[in-house]
């Protein structure tokens, strides 16, 4: 077992940290779980595994520089597995991870209802995101349902309740 | 400098992602004649490249928990939930047995049909060659409803193959990799499929919404297109075979955007959410794959001669319609035929009692005195036809309405049995 980073910031007792293991296989489970699951779950697939992720180690590493990079690291990732053009998902999820990076930095990342709300508010942002390169940046053709959206940014919150306390129990405890 | 950049690292480096990820965006949006901006149907290389690394990372634990899936399910499946399996074994026989005389009965119509297209050098495809895959993943955006397919170029498969199930059409080949495939459903917004309504034959163009809901789009209003309408693919798109069941109309809608236009929502007939096993339509030749061929033709030893037999009796029962056309209308089904309708009166009708009766009334007690009717020939239409429909019946007994008549005649002619009659009474019916 091996820390992620060394501790070398003001902030080193507030910094939480990871076994590599941890830090790399979480993610891509994240993703092959995203990947998977809405074949078994149909249309009730609301929910967005990788950007709860990418919430989680931003808001628990208090790095902006980290969240930007695995954001986007996610976001390209599951651009790359659909049809449309890569880095939509890579933008909105850039800046999700950035802001929650940020934000952990100001706020106690502990608590409940902080993380159920940054999960929900940071949703609707990357969902926004995409429509915004989509429909302006790109000037291309989409359907949009809002109703799909709010669905997913409440199923996010909902398994990050659940899953932040699970993966709090792998980080490094001095 | 070096504290500026030390300060805004953060900001710095989160620039310049976002720059280079619009960088990347703008590379695969081409703007057309017309002044629209479109996504590459193709990938370019580098983008190509990372869907491949994408896929390839993803694709083996996918292929490992599709895996796990079915062998605990098979396991269940094969060896321990076999109850109830002897009663289908015996249904699924019958089924194959009516469905081979079917076959049999359609081969030859099927042959002649394939002769007349090549004499009108009309092309049409027949499903030659498929190949079977097991869909092991998704794209896991309602964005982009994609599928994975673990069978890729080394099984044959190209962009834009067809790809059904049993039920109906799932989509179109988008992506091929060395060992997976892409398949872009139909519900996905960028999709599109040529579709003709069975009964209407209205042609449309099939897409998907954001909603995941399949509809077509850009028709005429038009009142007779109804729920329920069967849906079919119309052939003209190069990708789907012409006749393949696509869904059922579930509702019409106006289009919100064009007054005179509809939309036509369409419940898909394969289970688009929850698809394990595909078939991927490789080829399509104008003629029968031999795999048919094969099918036909032992359909044709094992029930030719049932056919024969059925061809047979049905020629019979022609003839006999031919022979005696008051048995049997050629228009009306069999249970509709003159002999089954149990509408009609069996028994004789009863004659209309006469308001001044005379001794040419039926029932009559008193002999007609003929040297007075002569006068009276011509006016008095019942007494005469009688011998005449007697005569008729008799020469032609076959004729069951005329031994209908024959028989209504011999009741009218006979003489009351047992009626009294009181002079200056009206004659009372006899039953």
């Amino acid at each position: 077992m091996m820390s992620v980073l060394a501790s070398d910031t003001r902030r080193d007792m507030e910094i939480r940290r990871y076994p590599v293991l941890v830090y790399t296989l979480v993610p891509l489970a994240a993703l092959v779980l995203q990947a998977w699951l809405p074949r078994v779950l149909g249309r009730f697939a609301w929910f967005d595994l990788p950007l709860v992720v990418t919430v989680y180690f931003a808001l628990g590493r208090r790095s902006p520089v980290q969240g930007t990079l695995l954001g986007a690291f996610m976001g390209l990732f599951e651009d790359a597995l659909s049809h449309h053009a890569i880095g939509a998902n890579g933008i909105a999820k850039t800046l999700a991870g950035f802001l929650a990076a940020s934000v952990g930095v100001c706020i106690d990342v502990e608590n409940h209802t902080i993380r159920l709300a940054l999960n929900f508010l940071l949703s609707l942002m990357c969902s926004g995101v995409y429509l915004f390169i989509y429909r302006f940046l790109l000037a291309l053709d989409l359907d949009w349902s809002w109703m799909a959206e709010l669905c997913k940014a409440l199923g996010n919150s909902v398994i990050a309740l659940f899953l932040f306390p699970l993966l709090d129990r792998t980080q490094i405890r001095d | 400098m070096e504290p500026f950049f030390v300060r805004y690292r953060n900001l710095l480096v989160l620039l310049l992602v976002l720059l280079a990820q619009i960088i990347g965006l703008a590379v695969q949006v081409r703007r057309t004649a017309a002044g629209r901006n479109l996504l590459d149907t193709q990938d370019g290389p580098g983008v190509r490249l990372i869907r491949l690394w994408a896929e390839g990372i993803v694709s083996p634990p996918e292929r490992l928990i599709h895996g796990s899936k079915i062998g605990s399910v098979q396991i269940w499946q094969d060896y321990l939930d076999l109850r109830h399996v002897r009663e289908q074994n015996q249904d699924l026989q019958k089924t194959i047995d009516r469905l081979r005389l079917e076959q049999a009965s359609l081969l030859e119509d099927a042959r002649q049909g394939q002769r007349l297209q090549a004499l009108l050098d009309f092309q049409q495809k027949y499903v030659y060659k498929t190949v079977a895959a097991q869909a092991i993943g998704a794209s896991g955006s309602d964005q982009s409803r994609i599928l994975y397919l673990d069978k890729g170029k080394d099984f044959g498969l190209e962009p834009d193959m067809a790809v059904i199930v049993a039920d109906g059409i799932v989509g179109k080949v988008r992506e091929v990799f060395p060992h997976t495939a892409q398949v872009l459903l139909i519900s996905d917004q960028t999709s599109g499929a040529g579709v003709i309504l069975e009964t209407t034959r209205t042609r449309g163009i099939l897409r998907g919404n954001a909603a995941g809901q399949v509809l077509i789009v850009g028709i005429l209003a038009d009142q007779r297109i109804q729920p329920g309408e069967k849906v079919l693919t119309a052939g003209g798109d190069q990708i789907f075979p012409r006749g393949l069941p696509v869904g059922v109309v579930e509702k019409v809608v106006r289009d919100p955007d064009r007054d005179a236009f509809i939309d036509i929502f369409v419940k898909p007939a394969a289970h688009l959410d929850r698809l394990d096993e595909v078939v991927v339509i490789t080829s399509t030749l104008p003629r029968f794959s031999t795999e048919q061929e094969k099918d036909l033709a032992t359909s044709e030893t094992l029930k030719g001669p049932e056919v024969e037999q059925a061809k047979a009796q049905k020629k019979a029962a022609e003839i006999m319609a031919e022979r005696l056309p008051s048995l049997i209308d050629p228009k009306l089904p069999l249970d509709q035929q003159p002999l089954h309708d149990t509408s009609l009166p069996t028994s004789v009708p009863h004659v209309p009692q006469a308001i001044h009766p005379d001794r040419f009334t039926p029932g009559s007690a008193i002999m007609p005195d003929l040297s007075n009717t002569k006068g009276k020939e011509g006016t008095d239409s019942a007494t005469p036809a009688k011998p005449a429909g007697q005569k008729t019946a008799a020469a032609d007994p076959s004729s069951p309405g005329l031994a209908a008549k024959k028989g209504s005649a011999t009741n009218l002619a006979a003489p009351p049995a047992k009626t009294e009659h009181k002079p200056g009474e009206p004659l009372r019916r006899n039953p």
